[in-house]
């Protein structure tokens, strides 16, 4: 059954222009990233870099795609709930033998499919430099991972934002409010409060970081998989008590 | 006959209002029920809590002796529902929607694609399997609403104002599906026009404000005892009125002038409308039209919600 609606959702994502849009436009500036760093890379001489090329790829390329994520996964979840909601088609699966949790399940399967071509686009932009210059692959590998489950993050939080509300506007609004908290969390350290590092760790722009550095820490993991069940299961929540309003 | 859905005590309420009270209700195989009332009246929220999209304040509905509530994946297995507003894909074609429905319904793998051509010809959608459900007429939404409903062949039909939008021969022929599937189903609609409710059901429930107010068989309505009597050449017939001709007739309660040649007549109890022609005959009265007052229904359904009648 999770198949199923993964599998509409998915058809449905395919034929219309949205994902292409956004898929098109993320490859545009990125491209524009990749060749500003090593253009700088290259115009530098061998004294005067302070980082490898791998890792000024890593903190730009994949920390822009970061961003990239968490301005297009909300628009991309918008219609996955909130948009049938507004149709009238959640109806249908509403009245369906499925259960709620095949139901959210189905959803998160066809976003985070939709949201892996975004996070692929960096490692294909690099890959153009593939024979040309001496790069690690294991940190861009670890990089990919870490955007990847950032990215799978950000489409629990894109689900539960869509499913607090029938119009799509708010939604879109909602998910990117809880993004940009957890992103800018970690700065009240520079607030004053140092010692504080409980929003740090909140922070998923902190996590990230150590991924672009090649670290796979599992309280990394932990943070970003951790967050993904919370939201999967409000998801589920705002669902079960769909039919008591 | 078995017992497909049984409703017990059902209420709902939404903040301090109360869209739906204490309702009781039990269908039969075969049987067709039509919830009938005025906008707002509760049929809707009636037929969303049926079909498990809403639940309930109190009470239980069971479907196939199958609690709704506890077992809610079991019951819907056995239920079709066509909402409000069909619950369509714009983006997809009818069969692709089609498909996507009988799998949703857990028709098995193999049996999809008879299924999917059974329920496009039973609604007529056959030639339109290939088309974009976006550029789809009002009608044939409404005709693949349907489908999808009946994709899977539930023992259970909630159908919510199926005929709404449909031109007169698209109505005809909704009102022939419905009883053409009353043979394999029991089906509940509802509707706020009473001759689409006549025309099909077996059993009417009048709900208003929340309430039923009634529920009866259509044959247990009765014949009505109101006539509307149009005569030839008026009320200038000698001495004695047209009213007072009226009625001296055995068969006449009393009658009221409604213009020069038109009354209103109410027969004594157990008189039908053979007699009160073949009397009017018989004084020489010349009947030029004779129609019951109103549609049997009509007149149950203005004198429950206390809304009075038409002149």
């Amino acid at each position: 059954m999770i198949g199923v609606i993964a599998g509409r959702e998915l058809r449905s994502s395919l034929v219309s222009p949205v994902l292409w849009i956004l898929l098109g436009g993320a490859q545009v500036v990125l491209a524009w990233i990749f060749l500003q760093v090593v253009d700088d890379f290259t115009g530098l001489g061998a004294d005067e870099r302070v980082a490898s090329l791998t890792v000024e790829l890593a903190l730009n390329l994949f920390g822009f795609t970061a961003v990239i994520l968490m301005l297009t996964v909300p628009l991309m979840a918008m219609r996955m709930l909130s948009g049938e909601f507004r149709d009238g088609s959640f109806e249908l699966v509403a009245a369906a033998p499925v259960r709620i949790g095949e139901l959210v399940a189905g959803k998160f399967l066809a976003l985070t499919i939709l949201m892996t071509p975004l996070c692929l686009l960096p490692v294909i932009n690099i890959a153009l430099l593939a024979g040309s210059a001496e790069l690690d692959p294991g940190q861009i590998a670890a990089a990919t991972l870490g955007l990847w489950l950032v990215g799978v993050m950000f489409c629990a939080v894109g689900l539960y934002a869509s499913s607090l509300s029938a119009q799509t506007g708010a939604s879109v609004i909602a998910a990117f409010s809880i993004l940009l908290v957890l992103s800018v969390i970690g700065r009240v350290e520079t607030l004053g409060a140092h010692d504080l590092s409980l929003f740090g760790w909140l922070s998923w722009n902190e996590h990230l970081f150590w991924f672009l550095l090649g670290a796979v820490r599992l309280s990394d993991l932990a943070y970003l998989l951790g967050f993904t069940g919370l939201f999967l299961a409000l998801t589920h929540r705002r669902l079960a008590n769909r039919v008591l309003q | 006959m078995d017992t497909l859905a049984r409703v017990t005590d059902l209420s709902r309420r939404f903040g301090a209002r109360r869209a739906l009270c204490s309702l009781d209700l039990e269908l039969r195989q075969g049987e067709v029920v039509g919830l009938l009332g005025p906008n707002g009246a509760g049929k809707t929220t009636c037929l969303r809590l049926l079909s498990g999209t809403l639940a309930p304040s109190g009470g239980r509905v069971e479907i196939l002796d199958i609690d709704l509530a506890r077992h809610p994946v079991a019951a819907k297995r056995h239920l079709g529902y066509l909402p409000e507003r069909p619950p369509l894909y714009p983006e997809l074609r009818v069969d692709e929607y089609l498909r996507h429905c009988a799998r949703l319904h857990r028709v098995p793998r193999a049996d999809v694609a008879d299924e999917v051509d059974r329920a496009k010809q039973r609604c007529g959608l056959d030639a339109v399997g290939r088309t974009l459900i976006a550029k789809l007429s009002k009608g044939f939404r409404q005709r693949l609403g349907i489908a999808q409903a009946i994709l899977h062949r539930p023992k259970l039909l909630i159908l919510d104002e199926p005929t709404e939008g449909l031109d007169p021969v698209q109505i005809r022929e909704v009102r022939g599906l419905i009883r053409d599937l009353s043979r394999d189903c029991g089906i509940i609609l509802s509707s706020h026009i009473l001759s689409e409710v006549q025309a099909v059901c077996d059993r009417v429930l009048v709900l208003h404000q929340g309430r039923m107010l009634r529920s009866d068989r259509f044959d247990a309505l009765g014949p009505t005892a109101l006539w509307r009597v149009r005569l030839l050449g008026g009320d200038d017939s000698g001495a004695c009125s047209g009213v007072e001709r009226l009625e001296r007739l055995a068969c006449v309660e009393a009658a009221v002038a409604l213009g020069e040649d038109r009354f209103r007549v109410i027969l004594t109890e157990g008189a039908e409308s053979a007699d009160l022609a073949r009397q009017m005959l018989t004084a020489g009265l010349d009947l030029c039209e004779l129609g019951p007052e109103r549609p049997d229904l009509e007149r149950v359904f203005f004198d429950l919600i206390g809304a009075g009648g038409t002149p």
